[in-house]
């Protein structure tokens, strides 16, 4: 029973932190139908961002925040160098961010090395929770991220300028034509996705060990959310999370890792095999 | 001149290479044969992208399962198979065609993946087939399996090894039957019907094709002829590892084919060579700056020069 | 006398997408080297019929038959196979490719068995790709890329694509769309010498009524899902229903 408790646990922190990058990964492609294959390395970038703070002498707190500040930057300047010069042209686009995710990558091993770094635990030590001892920090990364992701949920169900940006992924061109301005709306949802994605990285990563492949890692799982879940869908990727992280936790705690990875994958290709819109479209 | 440029380019590259044997040593006859087996893997791809407009994010998948059927072949570790190379080699190109032709018809079955879904399900692939291969001790787990044989001469009786020309000139004619057995195909009705579906694939069904069976064609034909080119790169570099069916090796011979240009084929051969070369002249002293230049590199080809540097002046078709 | 058969025959068929019904109980007939054009205001279903007539769609209920054979529920590709061709609203054409490459296409499936193996051994036939070119007056831009044709010229390259398929029956889904006066002309004569010389069934979609008096063929009328009146363009015109049904619009 308490094995099934820990592994619930650690599930849905898993799930958590995925839909936060997920979360990033839909709202860009439903605004701007661009899909971003650097998106793993702006997890990646949050993670250094954090290792350069800590080393700095800043505060966990603080790190996170510059992270966030930092990868939503780059997301910015991102978007005005790359992705507006592909616009429209969606293979050419998964081409360019793609090589930008090498270069991004790249840029992280010349600066801080290819070895894994290991960071301090900011909040050590377990709390009990349903009758188990659980790490606390890994309660306190639930908290942020469900915090964040309800944030997101709730700016864009329930805000004005959530409504226009749902207008947006809608029917672009209708939104358009009433009057949003589409072209702030990419930015700014463009270097809010990373942002999302930064703070996920900077925030897991003390408790996995932060090296230059990181971004794949998590770049992988998210994509096969996303596609599970639904390419243009808010709830898809919710849905797309839940099923990706929980098999994936759920079966590593059974078997080898590696092996974890190759049924997750096995699973996700028969969903979307079976589901080629995602599970939220329904079946075809 | 100038228009029939392309074609005097054409035929120049290919006496150049025939020729090269003249001029090289023993040691850079050995490399350029090694990069003679990239650009075979380029073409693979080319095919499959420039032709066909399938973008495939793991077309080393295929590469690697041609290098490691090879390799297990000559080393013995099948023993129902024999250690003859050449079933080595052909069993690798089979293989690379069976692994597409399963994958393919995987993603391409029931209404079918669209381009973009379908390139990040075998980037998928190609990240999970390299953990499998790591995880498989049987082939060799982590550090894959090493000692595979050179290329031995079938003429002599004492198995001796084929020289450095004699490797060269093999893998030349190889690669020289692939590429005019490709440029056939693609100046056939059926290269036709997959540049239709390149640009307008759903236009096409209303013409009565079958797109779908096409596409299968050709991405397992394209995996064949990547699993041609892994198990020549195993027997000339003497090893096989997990990282030659990763997504790392796919990545690199997107880079290549894009760079050269993909929508035509020489072009992207050529593209493959001479990224290599350039490597090798730079990576020493760029090191990690080596692979920052290559994203950044790539960034510029497909913003800029989607046709590639080398697609314009050896484009053969009087088109475009 | 003997009855020239009739090739395509459409019985009580109804396209239901939910709650909305495109196709209401459609009945249409059409001999064998008929030229006919379908008229009704936008959001009739003729679109839909079409889609229907290709396979694109599948229909709720009632079937459609294609020189004697039920070929409701076939694919798009088997249904071309068979003989059906259509030209779409937006030019079908296939922009990155020359002229050359945008007929030899359609001419390779002609041979209504267009499998991997027979096109490998298959080349592009020069002479009839020629001979079609000429047709539409494009004999001096075989190579020219598609994508760089006058929108006039790409809908006569779209029409030659659908004679090369050597198909028997064509839909033209309003060929005449942002064409010229000039245009119109030429293509009607086009559509013309399509019956009269090549023996052609075609269906046109259209909305220009100068088109239609030009074409001078039967009419049949959509409104809402259905057949509303058929007959010759005049008989048509004056028919009270269709009146009634283009209200405030000029005849």
């Amino acid at each position: 029973m308490e094995l099934v408790l820990t592994i619930g646990l650690d599930a849905l922190s898993f799930v958590l932190t995925l839909l936060l990058v997920t979360l990033g990964l839909v709202i860009v492609y439903g605004m701007m139908n661009v899909i971003n294959m650097a998106h793993g390395e702006l997890f990646l970038l949050g993670a250094y961002t954090l290792v350069a703070a800590q080393s700095a002498g800043l505060p966990f707190w603080a790190g996170v925040l510059l992270a966030m500040l930092v990868v939503g930057l780059a997301g910015l300047l991102i978007e005005e160098l790359v992705i507006r010069h592909v616009y429209g042209r969606p293979i050419d686009t998964i081409l360019a961010t793609w090589g930008l995710s090498i270069a991004i990558k790249q840029l992280i091993i010349i600066v801080f090395g290819p070895a894994a770094i290991s960071l301090t635990n900011p909040l050590p030590g377990s709390v009990s929770v349903l009758g188990i001892d659980y790490p606390a920090y890994r309660l306190v990364i639930m908290a942020v991220s469900a915090f964040l992701a309800a944030t997101v949920y709730l700016v864009l169900f329930r805000t004005s300028i959530g409504l226009q940006i749902r207008s947006v992924i809608a029917n672009r061109g209708m939104a358009g034509s009433l009057g949003v301005n589409t072209r702030l709306m990419d930015r700014g949802t463009f270097a809010v996705g990373a942002a999302l994605a930064g703070i996920a990285g900077a925030v897991m990563a003390p408790i996995m060990s932060v090296d230059p492949q990181m971004g794949v890692g998590f770049l992988i799982p998210a994509f096969l959310a996303v596609l599970v879940g639904g390419l243009n869908s808010l709830l898809g990727a919710v849905i797309g999370a839940g099923i990706i992280g929980g098999a994936s936790t759920t079966l590593s705690s059974g078997m080898a890792q590696a092996t974890a990875q190759i049924c997750v994958f096995v699973i996700a290709i028969v969903v979307i095999r079976l589901f080629p819109n995602g599970l939220s479209k329904g079946f075809r | 001149m100038t228009r029939r440029l392309p074609l005097f380019l054409t035929i120049g590259i290919w006496v150049l290479l025939l020729l090269a044997p003249l001029a090289l040593d023993d040691w850079r006859i050995s490399q350029l044969a090694q990069f003679l087996t990239y650009g075979l893997f380029a073409l693979s791809l080319a095919f499959i992208w420039g032709q066909a407009g399938i973008l495939c994010f793991g077309q080393a998948i295929f590469f690697g399962i041609g290098a490691y059927l090879m390799a297990l072949i000559t080393l013995g570790k099948l023993p129902l198979l024999g250690e003859s190379q050449w079933t080595g080699i052909i069993l690798g190109a089979v293989g690379g065609g069976v692994g597409a032709f399963g994958l393919a018809l995987f993603m391409l079955g029931g209404r079918g993946l669209s381009g973009a879904h379908l390139a990040i399900v075998t980037l998928c692939a190609a990240v999970v087939a390299e953990v499998a291969a790591q995880r498989w001790d049987f082939i060799g787990g982590f550090n894959g399996l090493l000692g595979v044989p050179p290329l031995v001469a079938p003429y002599t009786r004492d198995d001796m090894f084929l020289s450095s020309n004699e490797t060269y000139f093999l893998v030349l004619a190889i690669v020289m039957a692939v590429y005019l057995l490709l440029l056939l195909i693609s100046r056939s009705s059926f290269g036709t019907l997959l540049a239709a579906i390149r640009s307008n694939e759903n236009r096409t069904r209303y013409f009565g094709f079958d797109v779908t069976v096409a596409k299968l064609f050709a991405f397992s034909l394209a995996g064949m002829i990547s699993g041609l080119a892994g198990a020549l790169f195993t027997a000339q570099f003497g090893f096989v590892s997990p990282p030659l069916v990763g997504f790392g090796l796919s990545t690199e011979v997107l880079i290549w084919v894009a760079v050269g240009g993909r929508e035509v084929l020489l072009a992207a051969f050529v593209g493959a060579i001479f990224v290599r070369w350039v490597e090798n002249l730079l990576s020493d002293k760029l090191g990690q700056y080596w692979l920052l230049a290559m994203g950044l590199m790539f960034i510029f080809v497909v913003i800029l020069a989607p046709r590639g540097l080398f697609g314009r002046i050896l484009n053969l078709s009087k088109s475009r | 006398m003997e009855t020239t058969p009739q090739i395509l025959e459409v019985k009580e068929v109804t396209m239901r997408f939910g709650g909305i019904v495109a196709l209401d109980g459609l009945n249409l007939s059409l001999r064998a080297g008929e030229l006919r054009c379908i008229l009704g205001p936008n959001g009739c279903g003729k679109t839909t019929l079409f889609n229907v007539l290709t396979g694109a769609l599948r229909p709720t209920s009632g079937t459609v038959s294609f020189q004697g054979a039920m070929i409701s529920g076939k694919s798009p590709a088997a249904i071309a196979r068979l003989g059906i061709s259509r030209k779409f609203q937006v030019p079908g054409i296939y922009p990155e490719l020359s002229v050359i490459e945008n007929i030899a296409l359609p001419l390779a499936a002609a041979n209504r068995h267009p499998g991997v193996w027979s096109l490998l051994r298959q080349r592009p036939d020069r002479a009839r790709i020629a001979e079609l070119m000429g047709f539409a007056g494009l004999s001096q831009k075989g190579h020219v890329t598609a994508a760089e044709l006058s929108h006039g010229e790409k809908q006569k390259l779209e029409v030659m694509m659908l004679l090369a398929t050597d198909a028997d029956l064509l839909l033209l889904d309003e060929p005449t769309a942002g064409m010229s006066k000039g245009e119109t002309s030429a293509i009607a004569a086009l559509i013309r010498k399509l019956t009269s010389e090549l023996g052609k069934t075609v269906l046109v979609i259209e909305h220009d009524m100068n088109f239609v008096r030009e074409l001078d063929c039967p009419v049949t009328v959509m409104a809402r899902g259905t057949v509303i009146a058929d007959g010759s363009y005049d008989e048509v015109r004056h028919d009270p229903r269709v009146i009634e049904c283009y209200l405030g619009r000029a005849a």
